[in-house]
């Protein structure tokens, strides 16, 4: 991210907060600049805290490789069910890499805690693990430099700078 | 292939929230949660506007967007490919969405939060399952037109606007398994509602009162449409916001006030008038301690039955009976057993019997009428028509206004003072029952 126009790592408290049961919103767009918006499965971030990556199930992925490999426009929305603490990064360098072995672990336990997240709230498991979804089969991953970071949570704030 | 949005309502209820992917003009896409998407019809949706935000800076750019609703049962997510085609802040759209926003701040108390400032239009330009996401999860049946068919021609067989109501109430029930439910209806000289019949509650708190704008039926009443709240939490409770607002008004208010039965755990509700023409006539009103419990299926349903209600009403009201020789006839006998004490307070006609409030308003003036009827002419036998031109009831020139007031009279009668009774002998007329000799005492302005 930048600060003073300097790219900065992310808060450490937000690394953790986007890696966590939250959900995870990626929108990209297309040469005629209509965004498209696509429920990733899970996320993780650098150790320096200056790459994210995010994953997406390769059945539900649609218009994203395209998108990303032509522009690398890219917007990521990570949200908490039971709190709706929200907040959104964006990056101009999004590219397509090769999944981690360890991604598919990463998924399978992204389930488990959101499946939890919306237990807390009301939902039934049946419903959470049904939006959810199967576990992919084969992920895409997204990588990029977050470059910009925006605090969503609804109120008055929603849409400001995230403050380091 | 293009799903229909129709086939879709259930996504668009707020249930689970939807998102929306818009881009700048410089090309930065910009991803955010909405609330609720709301259904205007088979091609358009639209937005709540209510604070600026990017998403709406970006599709005044640029028009075109992408959102993704999600069903609440199955959880199968959909795409709508969409373009902002414009901002209303008048009509029946907006009206519609304000009111229902305006429904949910008045419960929740942040009336001034919950501004909108206007109704963002969208045509709905494709809709496509989003891959990977169908769900072996069932979706609840929706609501049959055979019901609802059934239920009007039922209806249409009610003799009076009594039969009518609770006909009404029980179509419910048994059609559409609505277990707590009532009828309010219009005084149109204060603007107020006031409950008529109620089914599943513990007290049927006929009498109870609402205010125009006030919570969801308030607020259906003054706009004139069906509103529904799905996930109320537990501080909408509207019975508990009724309770809280009149002690806000004095203590001595709510002495006066019959408490409105509604459910504390009360999750959905749905608010729809019940209009003769452009004419209020009153309110159905539902809820449920089911989270998401009605949704446009239930409100369509309902709103079919209560229009047919408004127009049968209209018309049962045209034709009282012309007062034959025998209603004129006295038929007061002597009653016995201890003196019942009745009370009028002639600045706001509420009866008291003995120290406990009965009622007030016109239906307090016209069992003050009843009673000195049959106090000083000995009469228990009377005509709607008669009670309509009584300059002392001051009754608004509306017949199927009294017919609401001896139903509300009558009901409260029955509940609180049994030894006064109201018995309908025929069309547009009644016999006042007194099986116990009355006290009867005047106190003026």
């Amino acid at each position: 991210m930048k600060a003073g126009g300097i790219a900065v790592p992310l808060e450490e408290a937000h690394a953790e907060f986007i890696q966590g049961g939250v959900s995870v919103i990626v929108a990209t767009r297309d040469a005629e600049h209509v965004a498209d918006a696509i429920r990733g499965c899970g996320c993780r971030v650098s150790r320096d805290r200056r790459r994210v990556v995010v994953l997406v199930d390769r059945i539900r992925a649609g218009t994203l490789v395209a998108n990303v490999t032509a522009n690398g426009q890219i917007a990521v929305v990570f949200s908490q069910p039971s709190t709706h603490r929200t907040i959104q990064l964006k990056g101009t360098d999004a590219s397509v890499v090769r999944p981690k072995a360890s991604d598919r672990a990463l998924v399978a336990s992204h389930r488990e805690e959101w499946i939890d997240e919306l237990c807390r709230i009301g939902y039934s498991r049946e419903f959470a693990a049904a939006f959810w979804g199967r576990l992919p089969e084969t992920l895409v991953a997204i990588a990029f430099t977050p470059s910009a970071a925006f605090q969503q949570t609804p109120g008055p704030a929603a849409g400001q700078p995230l403050r380091d | 292939m293009s799903l229909s949005l129709n086939s879709l309502r259930a996504c668009l209820e707020g249930a689970v929230p939807a998102v929306i992917a818009t881009c700048a003009r410089d090309g930065t896409p910009n991803v955010s949660y909405i609330s609720e998407v709301h259904y205007v019809d088979s091609g358009h949706v639209a937005l709540s506007f209510q604070f600026f935000s990017k998403t709406r800076q970006n599709v005044l750019e640029n028009p075109r967007a992408t959102v993704v609703v999600a069903h609440p049962e199955t959880g199968s997510q959909y795409r709508l490919a969409v373009r902002y085609l414009r901002t209303e802040d008048s009509g029946p759209l907006f009206d519609c969405m304000k009111a229902k926003l305006a429904g949910i701040a008045s419960h929740s108390g942040m009336t001034g939060v919950f501004r909108l400032r206007g109704s963002d239009v969208y045509r709905v330009e494709s809709v496509e399952e989003v891959p990977g996401t169908r769900s072996t999860l069932p979706a609840s049946e929706p609501v049959g037109l055979a019901d609802v068919r059934g239920a009007l021609a039922r209806l249409s067989g009610a003799c009076d606007l009594g039969a009518l109501l609770d006909g009404l109430l029980d179509e419910l029930q048994c059609g559409f398994g609505v277990r707590h439910s009532m009828v309010l209806m219009l005084d149109p000289a204060r603007g107020t509602l006031y409950s008529v019949a109620s089914r599943g509650y513990a007290e049927s708190g006929v009498g109870a009162e609402v205010r125009p704008g006030e919570g969801l039926i308030g607020a259906a009443a003054l706009a004139r449409i069906p509103i529904r709240i799905s996930h109320a939490t537990s501080e909408f409770g509207y019975g508990r916001a009724m309770r809280e607002d009149a002690r806000r008004h004095g203590v001595a208010d709510v002495d006066a006030e019959i408490p409105f039965p509604g459910l504390p755990e009360s999750q959905s509700q749905i608010a729809v008038p019940i209009l003769a023409g452009e004419r209020l006539l009153g309110v159905l009103f539902a809820e449920s301690p089911q989270t998401a419990r009605f949704g446009y299926d239930e409100e369509d349903a309902f709103a079919a039955l209560a229009s047919h209600v408004g127009a049968i009403a209209s018309l049962l009201g045209e034709d009282d009976e012309p007062p034959s020789e025998s209603a004129r006839i006295p038929g007061a006998t002597s009653p016995g057993g201890a003196t019942l004490s009745v009370r009028h307070y002639a600045e706001n006609d509420s009866v008291f019997v003995g120290e406990d409030y009965l009622i007030k308003g016109v239906a307090g003036a016209i069992l003050w009428r009843l009673l000195r009827r049959h106090a000083d002419e000995g009469r228990s036998d009377h005509t709607n028509r008669e009670l309509r031109l009584d300059p002392a009831i001051r009754l608004p020139d509306l017949s199927e206004n009294l017919e609401a007031r001896l139903i509300l009279l009558a009901r409260r009668l029955e509940e609180r003072c049994p030894s006064l009774r109201i018995e309908k002998t025929g069309r547009g007329r009644f016999r006042f029952h007194v099986l116990r000799p009355v006290a009867l005492q005047e106190i003026p302005r």
